[in-house]
């Protein structure tokens, strides 16, 4: 288990499903998610107070409180809780394929909001600036980072108000948003990634090369990853409707390793390139998804 | 042609809609689903629904192969070949050789259309022949060789024997039903001068309906001169000797008439004879003799009713004996004397003698001979009375019945039930009892006029109900089968078997006491059809037509001998007088007479003789097509566990 050590039951995307406003959503994941962590490994600079500590040579002279060396005699410095100017950009591919879900559980598209709104949340609490690009073949909603207070409402909205759009080309906005990134940050990428592989790593080695650190999730519902079919079925593509008639048993095997393959080529090329990459099942809890994205934030900054 | 010796099995094949029919209730429409990852299915190799539901089809196919092939190979297959099945009908040439196709160039005529019919049978047909006069034989059965057919007309001669229509044209329909097997397509063609009297009264014959029927007609008979009958009656020393002749011309003849006593000549008769009548010829004075002939010169006519054979010695008709009260004809049975010694159809007259129930019970009734040898010689009994009738003559009685013998009981006023019941024994178990309160007058109703007895009737059997029977016997016989009725339901005419003889059951007397039976015109043929009918086989008959010899008699005109169990006798064999009938039926009459049955399969199944069904059964056997069809099917259920296995 990634996320460390919490007898916390982690919240069944299913659940999170019918739990009332995104925001809600959000909330409920994250305060769980931070309530089973330990705090210390994200403690830094902020302008709110955490606790002393006996000052030890090599400390920073300018964090020693004087004021209790006057009461006490003694030196401590200040700590204070993390405050950073991290600048991170959401990413949320909202194509026709992203509508996809079983039968029991989340769309990609209601995951992947879902985890948006959790890492905005998320990134709030932190006091990081957050924004949000929304795309299928084109940037269909844009918002600008942000750490202003409000911006998450607003940030939430927008996530809220997404609907499946058209065919999939990760790649073209991944381009125009790094043209248009002013500051390194980081860039969290949520997308099924049913495109053209070698075009979408292009696409995140612009953000690379401008200095920003990218986090991939690449959202899979349990169908795609299982194929689970068994009678003959006509397969109709949520962009193109294009059908494809086929006796499951008879593709699955070619099937599961095509996804493997394509799973693996992105997992192999990004580690390759110091991308961070997730593959995050619509089943699987978004805990998991919030442990990566901090993992990949604590490297940013 | 694929034929089946066992085709009931192929309803087995109706099996193959079983998995048809579970394909059909199986097969659904593939589900729709919305997916977004259709491209890595299209990279994949996505089976084609197409070639699937082809292969589907196919394991259907070979499944519902195997079951055909199993229906198949139980049905047993073969190959007919030859004369077992061919593609084509029949054709049978009925060729009439009666009698009255033997006027000169007559039957060169008839051969003429019978191998004009073989001609123009269609060449695929098969072809056979029936040659038919009073019955009918299957000279070739059908078959590929016309030239067997043609020769086996060429062979054939008119004979002596009447036309029976109804003959010829079953024993084609049997030749045809043999030879036809699954088709059903045939033709008869009937050769004949369509004589009139082809066709007893009533008389019809039975052919598929598919059967088709046509006539070449010879043409009429050519104007000819027939003796018909000949009489004897007996004189002090000598006899009178009648002969009829019938002029069949349209122009009046004179005839010549001789008459010849045991082959010597014994006296001539002339007479004219105008057009379609007849004259009677009488020869007086002609000496004593065994036999006698009287002939016609008629060189044009037909050749053998010119002379009509007659015995003289021994009794003219057969004997019939009136058992009675008194013993005296006239007393006795006055109506029957007359009515049998009147003479009968085709001129038949029995020698009717009387005895009384004393008499017949006495040890020797006359000096002559004992009792049975007495009853031994009469073609029939008649017992109209049971006065006197002792145990003696009523064991002879018996007797003579169980030995074959026909007895005829009119259980009138002077009949005793008991009497009766002992003659015929315990099997019979006939009651008799008089009613002697006057009853309602009441008719006859014949059970059944197929029956021999009232074959006079068939036309007319209305004839029977003229007749008023005042007074009545109820009669009643647990073994017996009865043969009319009085229309009040009564039993009114039984037949009794006893050992090898027959008894008839007459509720009512013959003697115009109880009935007015003898004053009408059905009484003398009811008589005769009678005693014909109880005389059967064991009628001592001196005269027969050529068509009705008893075994050792050869069939054709002349003076014969017949050895029976009363020794040996002079028998005259006749051409039957109806042959000389020039009366001839139209197309439409003839077939008018014709009686179409409906073809089925299983009549026709019905009708396939043994030696066909064996003949089959070798072709099948030779061949072994049964096994081909396991293998076949077998190869079939293989071929689709690979199939389905690879689908699996």
């Amino acid at each position: 288990m990634p996320l460390n050590a919490s007898d916390r039951p982690l919240l069944d995307p299913a659940v999170v499903a019918r739990l009332g406003t995104l925001e809600l959503k959000a909330r409920t994941i994250v305060e769980g998610f931070l309530s089973g962590l330990h705090r210390s490994p994200f403690k830094g600079f902020s302008v709110e107070f955490a606790e002393y500590r006996q000052y030890i040579h090599g400390d920073d002279l300018s964090t020693i409180d004087w004021k209790v060396y006057a009461r006490s005699d003694r030196y401590y410095v200040k700590k204070f809780e993390e405050e950073t100017n991290l600048d991170c950009h959401l990413m949320i591919d909202v194509s026709g394929s992203m509508a996809y879900g079983s039968h029991h559980g989340m769309t990609k598209l209601e995951y992947s909001t879902c985890l948006a709104a959790s890492i905005a949340y998320l990134m709030n609490r932190q006091r990081d600036a957050v924004g949000l690009t929304a795309f299928d073949e084109r940037i269909v909603s844009m918002l600008p980072s942000s750490s202003r207070s409000g911006h998450l409402r607003a940030t939430l909205l927008a996530l809220d108000g997404l609907r499946p759009g058209r065919a999939t080309d990760v790649a073209k906005p991944l381009h125009q948003l790094a043209d248009s990134l002013t500051k390194r940050g980081m860039v969290v990428l949520i997308s099924d990634l049913l495109d053209d592989p070698d075009a979408v790593i292009g696409g995140l080695k612009h953000f690379q090369f401008r200095g920003t650190d990218v986090l991939v999730f690449h959202v899979l519902d349990p169908d795609e990853m299982d194929f689970p079919f068994d009678r003959a079925t006509r397969f109709e593509d949520l962009e193109t409707s294009d059908e494809v008639t086929a006796i499951p048993r008879a593709v699955r095997s070619h099937y599961l390793s095509e996804i493997r393959s394509l799973i693996e080529h992105y997992r192999r090329q990004l580690g390759a390139s110091g991308i961070d990459y997730q593959l995050l099942r619509t089943d699987h809890p978004l805990e998991l998804a919030l442990m990566s994205y901090l993992s990949t934030r604590a490297r940013a900054l | 042609m694929l034929t089946f010796l066992s085709p009931l099995f192929l309803v087995g094949a109706g099996a193959a809609a079983v998995p048809i029919v579970l394909h059909l209730l199986k097969r659904e429409p593939e589900p729709r689903v919305k997916f977004a990852a259709v491209k890595l299915l299209k990279h994949a190799p996505v089976e084609d629904t197409e070639k699937h539901r082809l292969r589907e089809l196919l394991l259907l196919a070979l499944r519902v192969a195997a079951l055909v092939l199993l229906a198949l190979a139980f049905a047993r297959p073969f190959l007919a070949s030859g004369e077992a099945v061919t593609r084509g009908g029949v054709t049978i040439v009925a060729l009439d050789i009666s009698h009255s196709m033997a006027a000169p160039g007559r039957f060169e005529r008839a051969r003429q259309l019978a191998k004009g019919a073989l001609t123009r049978a269609p060449s695929a047909d098969r072809v056979g022949v029936v040659l038919f006069s009073d019955d009918a034989s299957i000279a070739v059965k059908p078959s590929g060789d016309r030239v067997l057919a043609a020769s086996a007309i060429d062979q054939a001669a008119p004979g002596f024997g009447a036309t029976r229509y109804r003959a010829a044209l079953s024993a084609a329909a049997q030749a045809l039903s043999e030879a036809a097997g699954s088709t059903r397509k045939g033709t008869i063609v009937v050769v004949t001068d369509l004589q009139e009297s082809g066709w007893d009264d009533g008389d019809r014959a039975a052919i598929p309906e598919s059967t088709q029927v046509e006539i070449a007609d010879v043409g009429p008979m050519p104007p000819n001169l027939a003796v018909t009958a000949v009489r004897a009656s007996d004189g002090r020393d000598r006899q009178i000797i009648g002969a009829t002749v019938h002029n069949t011309g349209p122009r009046a003849r004179e005839v010549r008439a001789r008459l010849t006593i045991d082959g010597r000549p014994a006296g001539e008769a002339a007479a004219t004879i105008g057009p379609n009548q007849s004259a009677d010829l009488a020869f007086p004075g002609a000496r004593r003799g065994a036999s006698a002939a009287v002939s016609v010169d008629d060189p044009e006519g037909l050749p053998w009713d010119n002379t009509r054979y007659v015995v003289l010695s021994g009794p003219n008709g057969p004997g019939v004996l009136i058992v009675g009260g008194s013993g005296e004809l006239t007393r006795d049975a006055f109506y029957v004397h007359q009515a049998l010694g009147a003479g009968g159809p085709g001129d038949r007259y029995y020698e009717v003698k009387a005895l009384s129930g004393a008499q017949l019970s006495a040890e020797q009734p006359d000096k002559s001979a004992s009792v049975d040898e007495r009853l031994r010689s009469q073609a029939a009994v008649l017992l109209v009375s049971t006065r006197g009738l002792e145990r003696r003559g009523r064991e002879a009685l018996g007797r003579y019945v169980r030995g074959g013998g026909g007895l005829l009981i009119a259980a009138g006023p002077e009949v005793d039930g008991n009497v009766t019941a002992d003659i015929l024994g315990p099997e019979s178990a006939i009651k008799i009892v008089n009613v002697d309160s006057r009853q309602e007058a009441r008719t006859l109703a014949p059970a059944d006029l197929r029956h021999p007895l009232f074959r006079p009737f068939a036309g007319a059997s209305a004839t029977l109900g003229l007749v008023r029977f005042r007074h009545t016997a109820r009669i009643d016989g647990a073994g017996c089968q009865t043969l009319a009725r009085f229309t009040t339901g009564e039993k009114a005419l039984l037949e009794c078997a006893s050992g090898d003889g027959r008894a008839l059951l007459l509720a009512s007397d013959l003697d115009n006491r109880w009935n007015d039976f003898p004053l009408h015109a059905s009484f003398v043929p009811f008589l005769h059809e009678a005693v014909r009918y109880l005389s059967g086989a064991r009628a001592r008959a001196s005269e027969y037509l050529v068509g009705e010899t008893p075994p050792g008699v050869p069939r054709q005109p002349g003076i014969h001998t017949l050895r029976d169990m009363s020794g040996a006798r002079h028998v005259a064999v006749n051409v039957d007088p109806k042959e000389s009938d020039s009366g001839r039926l139209t197309v439409d009459e003839f077939l008018g007479a014709v009686t179409r049955l409906k073809d089925t399969p299983a009549s026709a199944a019905r009708v396939a003789p043994p030696e066909e069904r064996g003949k089959r059964a070798e072709q099948e056997d030779a061949q072994h097509l049964w096994q081909f069809a396991l293998a076949l099917m077998i190869m079939a259920l293989v071929v689709e566990g690979v199939i389905a296995s690879r689908t699996a």
